[in-house]
């Protein structure tokens, strides 16, 4: 497969602040990227960059073909976005606002009318074609917005927080369109998300902190990365617990939190059949899962991104 | 040129769906128009007779009427432009600006956007010429759109600056506020530019305003019917350096400053990283 953004040496400096420190990372074809980050990070500025908004101290970038820095128009044809707030001309109808963009794409007259039907139809609004935008509800907002990116064909959407504060069912729904998008059109998704649990569906996640990249895999090798199962574990007595554990194993890790004692270990069959039974306090909890992407995030930052909740 | 379209339609509709708006530009210059034409006219012209000496020449709502067409150009096409701080502040112009439109596209776009607002306004004021008593040759109508036109471009050209330097739209109504008050009353669109000040004479002839005050009236008014006196009373015989200016002049000019100002929105676009 052939990377269809191609990132090499990318720096941004503001007066005194390096945002980004020379970042090399390439997105295939067709993959979902997941690009996580706690706040500050510097992701808002590198996604600024690749999408012709700020230019770069140094570096490069390549999109489908076309450098970032001397075909920016190139560039804007075959990027879409949707951007984390509404950018929707809400006085105008739903019509109005797709026929703007393929204006402003030079969509050839003679598809739009076609075009505008199609991507109607893949967000399921066909039927509020002719309503003015702020009737529409915030969900539907999104939909439109995804329509109007695909509007031109894109090579590659950027998702920039596509669900941030809608309800977890319309969320669900959104998924459900964002995933057969890339299933029948093949786009290729570069994809920013506070739910880490959305973050699971990309085909690769990279994981920016202080301006580097500082992992970049796919969910499962980074899970994998971090070793073992997450054993939650509460007892009568984890103060005692703790110390009968480390007795007789050395586990990845083990932390507790709000009475409960997070193990991560390689073999979480031997400690539940032969640690478990041994221990002095009675278990009253017990949960054994696989490590989340928030463990890998946990376990790379040192900040669960919850707590960074915000534009990075 | 697509992309230019794109973003004149749009103005455009929104400027004709938006109720209030609509209503507001028709009652402004008539309020205008009631108090200038009607409430100043006799004191105004028994003044200018004293002048003159030529009683009764001269017709101060026929002398006020194009620079209060010309005023209604500067005030809509100024607040027309601020439709790009609404555009930022509501996340639109992100949509534009990722877009491949060129800079200068949208500048363009956003300009005659505001200029044809402007002339709508204008064109309308001129629906009122019947009913004010007074007699403009059509033909000179006809000649002055092109005019009221390329005028108003400068003048959105002037609004697109000011609203891509200023963030808010307070900001904006106070240099409004500062700015385009003094622009109207120091361009001899309300009043004859003769006798002032040496100092404000200077900001006179500095206002571009003034040029297309100027050019407006003497293509509207039939100067060559009033006497000399009249002319000169109605400060229609406008120097620079002891020199009459032309018509052409002041046409070359305000389409230079509408230019020049395009370049200077397109400039502030590129900088902008909304």
């Amino acid at each position: 497969m052939n990377p269809i953004i191609s990132v090499r040496g990318l720096r941004k400096n503001y007066k005194k602040t390096e945002a980004v420190k020379g970042i090399d990372f390439d997105v295939e074809e067709g993959e979902i990227f997941g690009f996580l980050g706690p706040n500050g990070a510097g992701k808002s500025t590198t996604i600024n960059m690749i999408c012709t908004m700020i230019n770069p101290t140094s570096g490069s970038i390549t999109i489908n073909g076309y450098d970032v820095a001397s075909q920016k128009a190139r560039v804007r044809e075959s990027i879409g976005i949707i951007f984390q707030e509404n950018t929707l001309d809400e006085k105008l109808t739903a019509y109005e606002n797709l026929m703007l963009h393929c204006r402003f794409y030079r969509v050839p007259k003679s598809e739009r009318q076609r075009r505008i039907e199609e991507v109607l139809e893949i967000v399921d609004l066909q039927a509020e074609i002719k309503q003015r935008v702020d009737t529409f509800s915030g969900g539907m907002k999104r939909r439109l917005e995804i329509a109007r990116g695909l509007l031109h064909y894109p090579k590659v959407l950027f998702l920039d927080e596509p669900t941030v504060g809608l309800d977890p069912q319309t969320r669900a729904h959104l998924w459900e369109y964002i995933l057969r998008l890339k299933e029948e059109q093949g786009i290729t998704m570069f994809l920013t998300t506070h739910y880490l649990d959305e973050a699971e569906i990309s085909s690769r996640v990279a994981i920016m902190d202080a301006g580097s990249i500082i992992a970049l895999d796919t969910p499962d090798a980074l899970k994998r990365q971090l070793g073992g199962d997450m054993i939650e574990l509460a007892t009568e007595d984890n103060a005692l617990a703790q110390q009968e554990i480390t007795k007789q194993s050395t586990p990845e890790s083990m932390t507790e939190h709000e009475g409960t004692l997070f193990i991560r270990t390689d073999d979480s069959n031997r400690f539940i059949s032969q640690l478990l039974p041994t221990l002095t306090p009675a278990v009253t909890s017990l949960n054994i899962r696989r490590p989340t992407l928030n463990d890998v995030f946990l376990s790379f930052t040192g900040r669960s991104i919850s707590a960074t909740k915000g534009d990075g | 040129m697509e992309g230019i379209y794109g973003i004149w339609l749009r103005d455009i509709t929104k400027f004709f769906r938006d109720k209030a708006r609509l209503f507001g530009s028709f009652t402004m210059p008539i309020l205008f128009l009631l108090i200038f034409g009607g409430g100043l006219s006799g004191t105004m012209e028994s003044m200018m007779g004293q002048m003159t000496g030529a009683d009764g020449d001269f017709n101060y709502v026929e002398f006020v009427f194009p620079g209060i067409v010309a005023m209604t150009l500067l005030m809509t096409s100024i607040f027309s432009s601020l439709s790009i701080i609404e555009d930022k502040d509501f996340g639109y112009m992100k949509e534009i600006l990722v877009s491949p439109v060129s800079r200068v596209s949208i500048a363009i776009g956003k300009m005659l956007g505001a200029a044809t607002v402007a002339c709508i306004q204008g064109i309308i004021l001129f629906m009122l010429i019947p009913f004010l008593g007074l007699t403009y040759d059509f033909v000179s109508l006809l000649l002055v759109l092109p005019f009221m036109f390329l005028f108003a471009c400068a003048l959105s050209g002037l609004g697109l600056l000011i609203a891509s330097v200023i963030r808010s739209t307070q900001g904006f109504q106070m240099i409004v506020q500062i700015l385009v008050m003094p622009m109207i009353f120091l361009s001899g669109a309300l009043f004859p530019i003769n006798n002032m000040p040496a100092w404000m004479h200077t900001i006179v002839m500095l206002n571009p305003v003034t040029y297309g005050v100027d050019v407006m009236k003497k293509i509207m008014i039939d100067v060559d019917s009033l006497s000399p006196e009249v002319v000169e009373a109605m400060g229609l015989n406008l120097e620079i350096f002891g020199r009459l200016i032309t018509i052409p002049e002041q046409i070359l000019f305000i389409a230079v400053f509408a230019v020049v100002l395009v370049l200077l929105a397109t400039v502030s676009f590129r900088r902008t990283n909304a």
